[in-house]
C-alpha cells in the first residue's frame, strides 16, 4: 500500500504520493498523459500506480522471469513495452495492465527498449543484435552481429534508430534495416543521447570522457576529466544543453552559437555522491538529478550553462531514475531502497 | 577500501578439463547457507544447481589511450552492475572464466570501472592446473601462463593421475612462475573451502595479516619422508655424501596427507632458522629440532631414534635421502620404508618466460628515490608485471608501506608500525621476462 512519505521536499517540488515496489525498481514510465505511472521492479514484477494519488491501479506479478532490464513508455501513452532476463519483449495496455503481447527476442538477456517517437515502432536490443518491431509486436527486422553488445538505443527519427556499442554509433533505416552511418571511435561507449534535431549524438565513455558528433558537418570533439564514466546524460528540449553525469557534479555543455567548443561548462555542485540520473524536463530548461546517496534536485539552467537551484528533495535509498511527467508538472523518482516517489512541481 | 559491504568476488580460471565446475560444484554444495551467484563465460563440463548462473559473453573493451591496464571486461561491468541492483540477495560472486582468457582485463575491472569497484572487491583469483596436462599447455599457450602468473592460489589437480616426482617438478616449476601463490594439491578439486574463497588478497589492510611474510618460504631442506613406527628404537643410518654434515628436523605425529605435509613443512623452515645442535654418530636424535648429523667419518654413520608411542615421523632433511643414502632401520635391522615422500628441491630444467622476481632488503628506504623507480619501472614494463605485492620500510615513517598490484595499477597505504621489529623490506613481482638482477640494483639503489 503506499504511504506519504516523510521525507521534506523544497522550492519547487512539493510533496506528490509516496509508495513502494518489493524489489529494486529498474525502469519507470509515465502513461496515458500522465495519469499513470508505472515501476517495473528487479523480481520481474511491473506496477502501475495513479500519478496523482498513488494508488495502485495494476500489477503484474510475473511479467519476466529473472527480472525487468528496460521499460518504455509508448510517446501516446497508451502502451508499456517491458523486457527482461526471460529474453522476452512483453506489451501491455496501460490503461488496465493487460498483456497485449509477449515474444520471445532472444535465449539471453534483452537489455534495452524504445519506442519510436511517433509510438509506431519499437525497438529492442539483446547481446550485439538489433531487433525493430511494430506497435503491435510483430517483428519488423534484425540487425547482424554488431561487434560487441549494444549498450544503448536511440530514435533519431521516426525513419532512423541508431545504436552505440564499443567502438562505434550506428544509424539504421528503421524501416528497411539498412545502416545509414556509422561513427567510429575505439572505446566502450556506455550511454547515448540524440539532440532533438538529431544532429548531435553525443556518448559517454567507459575511459570517462564524453564524445560526441554533428552528423551535418561531422566535426567530433571529446570531453574528458570526469571523475567517473559518464552513464547518465540529458538533451534539454531546444537542444541547447546536454547534461552529463560522471561524477558528483553535474556537467552541462551549451550548444549556444559555436559551443561548447572552447567554452566553459556550467557546473552544478550540489550532491555528495556520483550522479545516477539526469532528466530535462520537456517544455523547459529545467533539469532534474539524482545522486546515489538519494537526493532528487531541479534547476533551471540558462542557455549558456548558467545553474539556479529550484528545490530538491532528499530519498532513502540511491535514485535509480528520474521521469519528468509530459507535461512537465510532475517529477518520479524511483530508488534502490524501492522507493517510487512523485512530486507536484510548482510552476515558475 | 574496506567496505564490509562489498560483494567479494573470486576468479576462477584453468583451461577446460582442469576441474573448474567440479570446484564450483563443490564449493555450492559445501556453502549451502550462502547465496552464491555464478557468472560463467564458457558451458562447464558438467551441469551447475542451486546457484543463479549467468552466461556472459567474454568482450575484452580497449580504451582509445591504449593503456592496457584500462581494458577491462565489458560483459562483467553489465553482469555485475545488474546483480549489484539485487545484491542483498547475494553473498558471494564466483566468476569462471575461459580457459583462453586473459585474467589482467577481468582483475582490472574491479579496479578500473568505478561502479563496480564501490560494489564488489576481488577476493582472489583460483587457479586450477590439471596436473597430467599442464606441462603442455605451458609450452603452447600464453594464456595457461598467465593464469598461473595471476593468481593467488594454484590447485594442482588431478594429482593422482601423475607420479610423485612429476608433481614435486610441477610443483617447483609452478612456484617459481609464481612465488606469491600458495600452490595446493588435489584430486578431483577436493579442497578445504577457506583454501579457495575470503581470500582477501587484494585488500591492503589483510595483506600482512593473512601473509606476515609474502614470499612462500624457500625450504632449506631437499627431502622429507613420513615413516609409520611402532614403539621402539629404529636406526637411521647414511652413508658418504656430498658434505661433512647435513641438517635435519625430526617431527612426530605428522599424518602423511598433504595438509599435515604443508603444516610440517612451514614449521620446519622456522626450526631451521635456529641454531643447530651437532649430533655426532650413534647418538640420539631428538625430536622437534634443528640437529646437524656429524658425518665427517667415513663410511656409513648410524643414528638412534627413540619411539615411545606409535606414530608417524617426518624427516626434514637438508639433502635428499639418495644423496647419502640414507635408510631407516628397525631393532631387528629390517629397513622401514617412508610411506610418503617429497622432494623439495629447487629443478630449474624449464626457462619459463614468467617468472617470480623477489627482492629483499634490510634498512629504509629513500621515498623518493623509490617513487621514481617504482613509476620508472611500471612505465616501462608495466605490461609485463602481472602482479606484484611487498612492504616497505621508508625512512622517517613509523609504519610499514604496503603496495600491491595488477600491471600499472599500484594500490598503496601505511600499514602497522615497525615497533621493534627488524625494519626490513620485500618486494615480489610477476612477470614476464623480468630482468630480476637489474631490478635488485636498482632497488637497492633506493636505500638509505
Amino acid at each position: 500500500m503506499p504511504k506519504l512519505s516523510k521525507n521534506k521536499s523544497h522550492g519547487v517540488l512539493q510533496n506528490g504520493f509516496f509508495a513502494t515496489v518489493n524489489d529494486y525498481p529498474i525502469a519507470g514510465g509515465w502513461g496515458l498523459k500522465g495519469k499513470f505511472f508505472a515501476v517495473g521492479d528487479a523480481s520481474g514484477s511491473i506496477h502501475a500506480f495513479d500519478g496523482t494519488s498513488g494508488q495502485e491501479v495494476w500489477k503484474n506479478p510475473q511479467a519476466h522471469l529473472g527480472g525487468i532490464l528496460s521499460m518504455s513508455a509508448s510517446s501516446n501513452g497508451k502502451q508499456l513495452a517491458s523486457v527482461g532476463q526471460d529474453g522476452q519483449l512483453a506489451l501491455w495496455d496501460f490503461a488496465d495492465g493487460q498483456m497485449q503481447h509477449r515474444t520471445e527476442i532472444a535465449s539471453g538477456w534483452v537489455e534495452h527498449v524504445a519506442w519510436s517517437k511517433s509510438s509506431n515502432h519499437l525497438a529492442v536490443s539483446s547481446g550485439r543484435v538489433l531487433t525493430i518491431l511494430s506497435s503491435s509486436g510483430e517483428k519488423i527486422w534484425s540487425s547482424g552481429n554488431h561487434p560487441s553488445t549494444v549498450s544503448a538505443l536511440g530514435w533519431v527519427t521516426d525513419q532512423e534508430i541508431s545504436t552505440a556499442c564499443y567502438g562505434r554509433v550506428t544509424f539504421f533505416n528503421s524501416s528497411s534495416g539498412q545502416e545509414n552511418e556509422r561513427l567510429e571511435w575505439q572505446g566502450s561507449l556506455v550511454s547515448l543521447a540524440l539532440s532533438p534535431d538529431g544532429n548531435v549524438v553525443a556518448c559517454g565513455s567507459q575511459d570517462k570522457s564524453v564524445h560526441f558528433w554533428r552528423r551535418s558537418n561531422g566535426q567530433d570533439s571529446m570531453m574528458s576529466g570526469y571523475p567517473w564514466k559518464p552513464s547518465e546524460l540529458a538533451f534539454s528540449h531546444d537542444g541547447l544543453l546536454l547534461a552529463t553525469g560522471g561524477g558528483e557534479d553535474v556537467t552541462i555543455w551549451s550548444f549556444d552559437e559555436n559551443g561548447p567548443e572552447g567554452t566553459t561548462p556550467g557546473v552544478l555542485e550540489f550532491h555528495k555522491a556520483p550522479i545516477s540520473s539526469l532528466a530535462f524536463s520537456p517544455y523547459q530548461r529545467h533539469l532534474a538529478s539524482g545522486c546515489r546517496e538519494g537526493g532528487v534536485v531541479v534547476w533551471s539552467v540558462g542557455k549558456k550553462g548558467s545553474v539556479r537551484g529550484l528545490g530538491g528533495a532528499p530519498l532513502d535509498g540511491a535514485v535509480e531514475n528520474v521521469y519528468w511527467r509530459p507535461d512537465g508538472r510532475s517529477l518520479a523518482a524511483i530508488d534502490s531502497e524501492g522507493g517510487i516517489t512523485v512530486w507536484r512541481v510548482k510552476k515558475i | 577500501m574496506n567496505n564490509p559491504s562489498k560483494v567479494p568476488v573470486t576468479i576462477l580460471t584453468g583451461f577446460l578439463g582442469s576441474g573448474k565446475t567440479t570446484l564450483l560444484n563443490r564449493i555450492l554444495s559445501e556453502e549451502h547457507g550462502k547465496r552464491i551467484a555464478v557468472i560463467e563465460n564458457e558451458y562447464g563440463e558438467v551441469g551447475i544447481d542451486q546457484a543463479l548462473v549467468i552466461n556472459a559473453d567474454e568482450e575484452i573493451f580497449e580504451m582509445s589511450n591504449g593503456c592496457i591496464c584500462c581494458t577491462v571486461r565489458g560483459d562483467l561491468i553489465r553482469v555485475l552492475g545488474n546483480l549489484m541492483k539485487r545484491r542483498d540477495k547475494f553473498d558471494y560472486i564466483l566468476l569462471e572464466t575461459t580457459g583462453l582468457a586473459d585474467p589482467g582485463p577481468v582483475a582490472q575491472t574491479f579496479f578500473m570501472d568505478d561502479e563496480i569497484a564501490s560494489e564488489f572487491s576481488l577476493d582472489g583469483i583460483v587457479t586450477l592446473v590439471d596436473a597430467h596436462h599442464i606441462n603442455q599447455q605451458l609450452g603452447r599457450s600464453q594464456e595457461s601462463t598467465e593464469q598461473i602468473a595471476f593468481a593467488d592460489v594454484i590447485l594442482l589437480n588431478k594429482t593422482d593421475l601423475v607420479q610423485a616426482e612429476e608433481l614435486d617438478a610441477l610443483e617447483t616449476r609452478l612456484r617459481e612462475m609464481n612465488r606469491l601463490a600458495r600452490v595446493h594439491r588435489c584430486e578431483r578439486a577436493n579442497v578445504a573451502i577457506p583454501t579457495v574463497l575470503n581470500l582477501e588478497a587484494f585488500n591492503l589492510d589483510q595483506v600482512l595479516a593473512n601473509h606476515p611474510t609474502f614470499l612462500e618460504p624457500e625450504y632449506p631442506f631437499e627431502w622429507t619422508g613420513i615413516y609409520e613406527l611402532e614403539p621402539g628404537r629404529y636406526k637411521l643410518s647414511l652413508d658418504d655424501g656430498p658434505d661433512p654434515t647435513m641438517s635435519l628436523v625430526m617431527v612426530e605425529r605428522l599424518d602423511p596427507n598433504e595438509e599435515a605435509l604443508q603444516q610440517g613443512a612451514e614449521w620446519s623452515v622456522r626450526r631451521y632458522a635456529e641454531p643447530a645442535f651437532k649430533i655426532s654418530p650413534n647418538n640420539i636424535v631428538p625430536m622437534d629440532q634443528h640437529v646437524e648429523l656429524q658425518l665427517q667419518l667415513s663410511g656409513q654413520k648410524s643414528f638412534a631414534i627413540e619411539i615411545e608411542r606409535q606414530t608417524s615421523l617426518a624427516l626434514f632433511a637438508q639433502h635428499t635421502a639418495e644423496e647419502f643414502n640414507l635408510r631407516l632401520s628397525a631393532s631387528d635391522n629390517a629397513e622401514v620404508l617412508p610411506v610418503l615422500e617429497r622432494t623439495w628441491v629447487a629443478q630449474h630444467e624449464h626457462d619459463d618466460e614468467v617468472g617470480s622476481v623477489a627482492i629483499e632488503a634490510d634498512g629504509d628506504v629513500n621515498a623518493n628515490k623509490l617513487n621514481v623507480w617504482l613509476g620508472k619501472l611500471l612505465r616501462e614494463k608495466g605490461v609485463d608485471i602481472f602482479r606484484m605485492k611487498g612492504f616497505i620500510s621508508i625512512a622517517g615513517e613509523s609504519q610499514r608501506f604496503v603496495f600491491q598490484g595488477v600491471h600499472m595499477l599500484f594500490d598503496g597505504q601505511p600499514e602497522r608500525p615497525w615497533g621493534d621489529d627488524p625494519r626490513h623490506n620485500q618486494l615480489v613481482f610477476i612477470g614476464r621476462n623480468l630482468d630480476g638482477d637489474t631490478m635488485k640494483r636498482e632497488f637497492e639503489a633506493c636505500l638509505n
